[in-house]
């Protein structure tokens, strides 16, 4: 019954996506597509772009969902197909992200009902935006991957195929960088 | 130890996957260090910034997922070898699974009330009359069916009941019920295989239309139904909800060749509402 995939994990609704009960997909979606568009905002700046990519991801899984592997985890497996739209994205449009239009990430945020998230003013927003688009693509990506406490070191060490403490190195340094972006721009404004 | 040397492992101390007893050096540095509590709580406000600024998706996202999802179903379902004709293929099917539904519903639960003369005390009142009689005569054809179909297949269809969602539903009656709650109402509208309870959570979900998830949800459960007398239903709750969003959807609905007529016209007039 659909209403028991609550006590189903991750995997195993993945596992039964695999074998064809399509409709488990609903409820992955429903527990990770509001951090993987996050996710994929915020590497693109543009939460427009966000939007096409993840339903990209979404349907990649389907398509894919033969390899999905019996020892998988699901989040890494989602990341490591968003990294994957996301860089055909950026070979596509050659595209360095943009400085965001503070309205867009304001108008997306107005449309959602956890008003939580709208505690930080729009020039909050936009300005980290900015600041992160400043770091190298690859530096803001470990960043965002890191930033999911729900991936472990070694799963973005893999990801990213390097070892764990190179992992680790590269998360902890870019977060070093967009902290003195981040404030010098604070400053400035 | 220097402020060099702790300041590069302090990104470290703050991630929460470090071994908290890890770094003792830098910890004791930091607790007695004004330079470094001040970068500590400088990476600390960055990392808050950047959780807060993760923009949230749009109600498009959802909306374009399950329309995604359905269209997929279907072409696996297509692609499937050949599988012995059942009933529902035929042309009665889409008569057939409402017929189930509405046997269901008479045996199970008192939903009459939706479809008879006094709406549910819930429910926002149901001004088209035109609907209701359009819904009258749905059911009389199904009751036509049901005699049809006979019996054999309505206990396939009937399942365990389903405690959990009978649970749902209570809660849902709360002054205030949780966004979980509502959540499992919206999951249970756009997955339950069982038309009858599908109807049951819409039917609960009519006293928070004034909530935008909700509406959300029911916007999002449109497209992938399959059931006429379930889709007339979400065309009611759109139209009673004055849901702009779904404008696009029902214009598209109104002009679907494939949809039941009934269907159609219920697009077309709840258009006309919004
Ligand atoms: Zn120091």
């Amino acid at each position: 019954m659909a209403t028991d995939t609550e006590q189903r994990s991750d995997h195993d609704l993945m596992l039964a996506v695999r074998h064809g009960e399509l409709d488990a997909l609903g409820e992955l979606f429903e527990r990770h597509h509001s951090r993987l568009f996050g996710f994929l905002a915020q590497l693109t700046g543009q939460p427009a772009v966000a939007e096409d990519l993840a339903q990209t991801v979404f349907q990649r899984m389907l398509k894919y969902r033969h390899t999905y592997r019996d020892d998988g985890r699901f989040t890494a497996w989602m990341y490591h197909l968003a990294r994957r739209c996301a860089a055909d994205h950026f070979r596509k449009t050659g595209a360095a992200p943009r400085a965001t239009d503070p309205g867009v990430l304001d108008e997306l945020a107005d449309e959602s009902p956890h008003a939580g998230h709208q505690a930080a003013s729009r020039d909050d927003r936009a300005l980290l935006q900015t600041a992160l688009n400043q770091l190298d693509r690859d530096d803001r990506e470990v960043l965002l991957l890191s930033r999911f406490e729900e991936l472990s070191f070694a799963e973005i060490a893999h990801l990213l195929e390097c070892s764990v403490g190179a992992a680790k190195v590269r998360a902890h340094r870019a977060l070093g960088e967009l902290r003195t972006v981040y404030f010098q721009l604070l400053k400035s404004r | 130890m220097n402020c060099e040397t702790a300041a590069a492992l302090l990104p470290e101390l703050i991630d929460a996957r470090t071994d908290a007893a890890a770094h003792v050096e830098v910890r004791q540095h930091l607790a007695h260090c004004p330079h470094c509590q001040r970068e500590f709580s400088d990476l600390r406000r960055t990392l808050a910034a950047l959780e807060e600024a993760a923009p949230l998706p749009s109600s498009a996202l959802r909306r374009n997922f399950y329309a995604m999802l359905e269209e997929e179903k279907h072409s696996a379902a297509s692609a499937a070898v050949a599988r012995p004709r059942s009933i529902f293929s035929s042309r009665w099917g889409w008569l057939l699974a409402p017929a189930l539904a509405a046997i269901t519903l008479l045996a199970g639960f008192q939903l009459g009330a939706r479809f008879g003369t006094t709406p549910p005390a819930t429910a926002p009142v149901v001004t088209d009359d035109a609907t209701r009689r359009e819904l009258a005569a749905l059911r009389q054809q199904v009751g036509q069916m049901s005699q049809l179909v006979g019996y054999s297949l309505l206990q396939q269809q009937q399942g365990p009941a389903n405690e959990r969602l009978r649970e749902v539903l209570v809660a849902a009656q709360a002054e205030k019920p949780g966004a979980k709650i509502l959540d499992e109402l919206i999951v249970a509208l756009a997955f339950d295989p069982s038309a009858n309870i599908r109807l049951r959570a819409l039917e609960a979900l009519y006293a928070h239309s004034d909530n935008a998830a909700v509406r959300a949800g029911v916007v999002a459960a449109l497209p992938r139904e399959q059931n006429p007398l379930v889709q007339l239903e979400l065309i009611d709750f759109v139209a009673t909800a004055r849901e702009r969003e779904a404008a696009p959807l029902l214009e598209r609905m109104s002009r679907e060749d494939s949809l039941d007529q009934s269907v159609r016209a219920a697009a077309r007039r709840a258009l006309a509402q919004l």
